[in-house]
C-alpha cells in the first residue's frame, strides 16, 4: 500500500487464489464475522484500500442478494475483472452448497429417527429465536421515525394476513419508504 | 415436456424472481418463498421448509443457500440436479446485477439515490422479516417449551455475544431431550 493512501494494488492475485480466499471464508465463518474476514483479507493483503472496501460493502448491501456473496463478487471484480468476479462467485457459493447438501442428505436419511426429529425441532425453534432477535433489532433501528414504524407494521400485517406478493410489497411499501426518505433528504438539504 | 424438465424450469423461474427481489441481503424473501415452495408447487411441507431454513442458518455461508434443499426435495429422482438448478436460480441473477453495478460504478458511486434507496426500502424489509417470523413459526413446534426456547434464544442473541450456530445447537440439544 502506498504511503499517500492512494489505492495502489500491491498484489494481483491469481483467479485460483481469489476463489480459494472466498472458499475459505465462506466455509469457515458465519454471519457478521464473514465481513470482518473479507475485510481483513482484501485490505491487509493489499487487494484494495479500506475506502474501496467500504464502498463495496455499501453497494453489496443496497443491491439484492446475500451481502457476503455480493461483497465477494465486488472484491473479485476489483482485482481481476469479470473473471475474478466469477472466481469469487464460485469460491463463495460452492463450499456452502456442498455443506448444505451433506446436511440435506443426512436430513433425508435420518429425519424419521425420533432423536434426530427432536433435535431438529429444537433447532427450528432456536432458528426462530434468531429471526425474532433480528426483527427486534432491525425494528429498534427505526424507532426515531413513526412513519417508518407504521410502514413496517403495515407491511408485516399485510404480508402475513393477505399474502401480498413480494414484488407488490416492494413496489408499494418500498416505494412509499423511498419517497418518504427522499422528501426527508430534500428537507434536510434545504435547511 | 417431461416432468423433470418441467419442475426444473419452475425451480429456476421461482428462485430467479426471489433472487432479484432479495433486497436487504435476502432477508425479506422468506414469506414469498414459502408461498411458492409450499403452497403453489408443493415441493416441501411447511415443517420441511422451516427445517431447511434452520439448516440454512446452521451452516456457514448465506442462509438462502437452503433453496438448494428445496430443489433437492422438489426433484426426488434427480435431487442433485434440483439442488443445482435452485441454487443457480437463487444466486446467479443477483450476482449478475452486482457485477453489472460494479461496471457502472462511475454513475453509481456518488448517486444521491443510493442511500435514499437503501434507507427507504428498510421499513418494508423489516416488515417482511416480521412476516418471516410468522412463516417460520408455522412449520415449527408450538407449545410452552418451544416458545420459551425461542424467547431465550432471542434474548441471548440480543444480550450476549453467542453466535447463531452455538444457539441453534444448544436448542437442538434441548429438543433431543424434550421435543422428541
Amino acid at each position: 500500500m502506498s504511503a499517500s493512501g492512494a489505492p495502489v494494488l500491491a498484489v494481483r492475485p491469481s483467479l485460483w487464489n481469489v476463489a480459494l480466499v472466498f472458499a475459505t471464508i465462506s466455509s469457515t465463518s458465519f454471519g457478521g464475522g464473514q465481513k470482518a474476514s473479507i475485510r481483513q483479507q482484501v485490505v491487509k493483503q493489499g487487494w484494495m484500500d479500506a475506502d474501496a472496501f467500504l464502498e463495496g460493502l455499501e453497494l453489496a448491501q443496497v443491491l439484492p442478494g446475500p451481502n457476503i456473496l455480493n461483497l465477494a463478487i465486488f472484491c473479485g471484480q476489483r482485482v481481476r475483472g469479470i473473471p475474478g468476479a466469477i472466481a469469487a462467485f464460485f469460491g463463495a457459493s460452492l463450499p456452502p452448497l456442498a455443506i448444505v447438501l451433506i446436511a440435506g442428505a443426512l436430513y433425508f436419511k435420518y429425519s424419521d429417527n425420533p432423536f434426530v426429529r427432536g433435535g431438529l425441532r429444537g433447532c427450528a425453534v432456536g432458528a426462530l429465536g434468531l429471526t425474532v432477535a433480528n426483527a427486534l433489532e432491525l425494528s429498534w433501528d427505526e424507532r426515531g421515525d413513526w412513519i417508518r414504524l407504521l410502514l413496517l407494521a403495515i407491511t408485516a400485517v399485510v404480508v402475513s394476513l393477505f399474502k401480498m406478493p413480494l414484488l407488490l410489497v416492494l413496489v408499494v411499501f418500498g416505494g412509499i419508504g423511498v419517497l418518504h426518505e427522499y422528501l426527508r433528504a430534500r428537507r434536510q438539504a434545504a435547511i | 415436456m417431461n416432468a423433470t424438465f418441467h419442475t426444473a424450469l419452475h425451480l429456476l423461474w421461482t428462485f430467479s424472481q426471489l433472487s432479484v427481489l432479495g433486497f436487504g441481503g435476502g432477508k425479506g424473501i422468506i414469506p414469498q418463498m414459502h408461498r411458492d415452495a409450499v403452497q403453489t408447487y408443493h415441493w416441501v411441507t411447511s415443517a420441511q421448509f422451516t427445517q431447511f431454513y434452520t439448516i440454512g442458518k446452521l451452516v456457514p455461508g448465506p442462509t438462502t443457500i437452503f433453496a438448494a434443499l428445496i430443489g433437492y426435495a422438489a426433484m426426488p429422482k434427480t435431487p442433485l440436479l434440483g439442488a443445482a438448478v435452485a441454487t443457480v436460480g437463487m444466486f446467479v441473477p443477483s450476482s449478475a446485477i452486482m457485477m453489472g453495478a460494479d461496471m457502472a460504478w462511475d454513475r453509481f458511486a456518488n448517486s444521491p439515490w443510493r442511500p435514499i434507496l437503501a434507507r427507504g426500502l428498510a421499513p418494508a424489509i423489516v416488515g417482511l422479516v416480521w412476516a418471516s417470523v410468522l412463516t417460520i413459526a408455522r412449520g415449527a413446534p408450538a407449545g410452552v417449551l418451544p416458545y420459551a426456547i425461542t424467547g431465550v434464544v432471542a434474548l441471548l442473541t440480543l444480550r450476549t455475544k453467542l453466535g447463531a450456530p452455538v444457539l441453534i445447537v444448544l436448542s437442538g440439544i434441548v429438543g433431543i431431550i424434550a421435543l422428541r
